[in-house]
């Protein structure tokens, strides 16, 4: 009896592990494709501690044509994930890319390109201190299909659904 | 698995006299480095040593390694109650103990007698009414009301920590052992609380040998060691709660009886008052206010919350009317309706509403941790190398003392946090949930009575972490 006991015991996280893969794994195929890669010109603003837009939707395969101005102080625009930092300075529209894998070159331009090539969550954050909220001003730019998100719904879904049949199985001691 | 007796060197090294002054004095001189940083320092937060040491790497380790692995081992190191305890004991390190049996030779002597330890001061006991966590809750509620001004200023959080150091000396003063970490700190509340799944626990190895012992050094003191200035009785120790791990009771007993245990995550398993669930609910009100507000890309709720630079007062009070009806009254309420829903579906049984309801928010204590870990994480991720720069010019006045002063900022893989971030959160969900069924099945005796009650709750728990998913990963 007390090695059924075990094995129950035993299967019991298996049986939750199993049911978070399964719902992680439908989750990503449930995510919808993006639509077809477009070009999008986009104007940031940048202001003390946000984002004008705060929240940037694309499709991953976009081309991005960004311009950038400040509307007070000297702000960055650090894209995580995509070797981009831009300094944005206050009324102007012309701006100095570097790319942090390259530190050194220093472009000032009035567009910067960007091929979106990464699906997922990515934040832009100011890379200038601008004030004190300054390691707080960000942004997010959302890559669709961005298949973390619904994966990690099916697999918290499938941890509910896998404790729960978990809990139906046992029994009340007699 | 004592770990004493696994490292014999540990057991030697906390049983000195002056192990606790051994380690609080560093922390002591740093405590004064960053209040003389905070004041005289740069007034912006990322370039003074204050900010970025306490609120980027002190809360990052507080939160996801001490307290996860090492309970309440920053109560050890602690320096609030420095002073206080100082001129409450005036020994640093040695021990006032009077023999029972010459009590009446040493009645001439200075100070006042609790159990067989001398105290100076007032030594009033602190008042049964605010024996809880209560005004934690509050305290700490209060406090970060107005987290993004001591987040951000220099200048706040030597405000707020030197009132807290002042504050902890005075009350050290008028009530005996420390009341003011065992009723006041707004850091000790929450800690109390996490504690509960640390992986390590002092007790008594053997209770038998408790239960024989006539001495009972741990509470009431001996020359060995002080008696516990938590108040607590390591025989009857069964939660981390409010064990403030000073090490005094290994001293003390006469019998060489206390362990330090390593344990499982999420030993201590009941919540004993209204109070600490509490704690639980605005825990989790304010992880989920600070992952909208200072993770999120929303500037006017950074306006409402930086008030004193925006000048929005407006929305200001609108953010604390949100934040504190949220953590005391939404909150607890979706969660009761959650408990009476279950009580409700389970059928004729004897557990009371009171019993489920802290049974039932115990799931949120494991949860709130790992809920807490994945938001500092990528605050350290982030803005760790700042880290790098304050210490070599801990001022911001230019210095550059070690040669990193003027290392770039450069955010460690800023874009695999949101993929830490989700195995966090389902980990936590994953132990909320076991944690949530080991209690229902406690309180009801059949198991499908059992099943129901808690399926309300696993949705609660499971749409909790939905919502983190969508701030974090969404």
């Amino acid at each position: 009896m007390n090695l059924v006991n075990q094995a129950r015991k035993a299967i019991d996280p298996l049986i939750v592990v199993v049911f978070l893969m399964v719902g992680g794994v439908v989750g990503f195929l449930a995510a919808p494709d993006a639509a077809a890669p477009q070009e999008r010109q986009i104007s940031i603003r940048a202001r003390q501690y946000a984002y004008e837009p705060e929240v940037l939707r694309v499709n991953k395969g976009d081309t991005l044509r960004l311009s950038f101005i400040s509307e007070d102080v000297v702000h960055g625009f650090f894209l995580e994930g995509h070797d981009l930092d831009v300094k944005i300075f206050p009324l102007k529209p012309d701006f100095e890319v570097t790319r942090p894998s390259n530190p050194g070159l220093i472009e000032r331009v009035q567009e910067v390109v960007l091929t979106v090539d990464k699906e997922g969550k990515f934040r832009y954050r100011c890379s200038h201190t601008c004030g004190y909220m300054h390691p707080f001003m960000q942004g997010e730019m959302i890559v669709a299909p961005n298949r973390l998100f619904p994966a990690s719904i099916g697999m918290g879904l499938g941890v509910l659904f896998g404790g729960l049949i978990v809990a139906a199985r046992k029994r009340t001691p007699a | 698995m004592d770990l004493f007796r696994l490292f014999p060197p540990l057991k030697w090294f906390v049983s000195r006299r002056w192990f606790q002054f051994a380690v609080i004095f560093p922390t002591l001189l740093l405590f004064l480095l960053f209040l003389l940083a905070g004041t005289f320092g740069s007034p912006v937060g990322n370039r003074n040593i204050i900010v970025v040491f306490v609120w980027i790497l002190w809360w990052f380790l507080l939160i996801s390694v001490m307290v996860p692995f090492a309970s309440r081992i920053w109560c050890t190191i602690c320096p609030f109650p420095f002073f206080g305890e100082w001129l409450q004991r005036r020994a640093l390190v040695a021990v006032r103990a009077t023999d029972p049996k010459q009590r009446k030779k040493d009645e001439g002597e200075p100070g006042i007698l609790v159990g067989r330890n001398r105290y100076f001061g007032l030594n009033r006991r602190w008042p049964k009414a605010l024996s809880s966590i209560w005004l934690q809750n509050i305290g700490f509620l209060a406090l970060c009301t107005f987290s993004a001004l001591l987040l951000t200023r220099p200048i706040v959080s030597v405000l707020v920590l030197g009132f807290l150091i002042l504050l902890a000396t005075v009350l050290h003063l008028i009530y005996r052992h420390r009341a003011f970490c065992s009723y006041v700190c707004p850091v000790s509340g929450f800690l109390s609380l996490y504690a509960m799944t640390s992986m390590t626990e002092i007790r008594s190895a053997d209770a038998d040998v408790c239960a024989r012992c006539g001495d009972k050094g741990c509470l009431a003191g001996n020359d060995s060691g002080w008696g516990c200035a938590w108040g607590v009785y390591p025989s009857k120790l069964d939660r981390n709660n409010y064990c403030g791990f000073c090490m005094e009771c290994v001293k003390s007993c006469p019998h060489d009886n206390m362990a330090l245990n390593l344990r499982s995550f999420g030993s201590d398993t009941q919540l004993k008052g209204y109070d600490e669930a509490w704690k639980a609910f605005i825990m989790l009100a304010l992880a989920l206010a600070y992952s909208v507000i200072f993770l999120g890309p929303w500037g006017f709720l950074k306006d409402w919350a930086n008030v004193s630079e925006s000048h929005e007062i407006g929305g200001f009070l609108i953010y604390t009317v949100v934040l504190w009806v949220g953590a005391l009254v939404v909150i607890p309420a979706i969660f009761a309706l959650a408990v009476w829903t279950g009580r409700r579906l389970a059928g004729p049984h004897e557990a009371s509403m009171k019993q489920v309801f802290l049974g039932f928010a115990y799931p949120l204590v494991p949860l709130g941790l790992l809920i807490w870990v994945a938001f500092s994480l990528p605050l350290l991720l982030v803005n760790g190398s700042y880290i790098l720069m304050v210490i070599s010019d801990p001022f911001g006045w230019g210095w550059d003392l070690f040669g990193t002063a003027t290392v770039d900022w450069t955010p460690m893989i800023p874009q695999w946090v949101p993929y830490i971030q989700v195995p966090l959160l389902l980990f936590g969900l994953a132990y909320a949930l076991k944690a949530g069924w080991e209690q229902a099945a406690r309180l009801f005796q059949q198991n499908s009575q059992a099943m129901r009650a808690f399926a309300p709750l696993a949705v609660v728990l499971t749409a909790t972490v939905l919502c983190f998913f969508k701030l974090y990963a969404g």
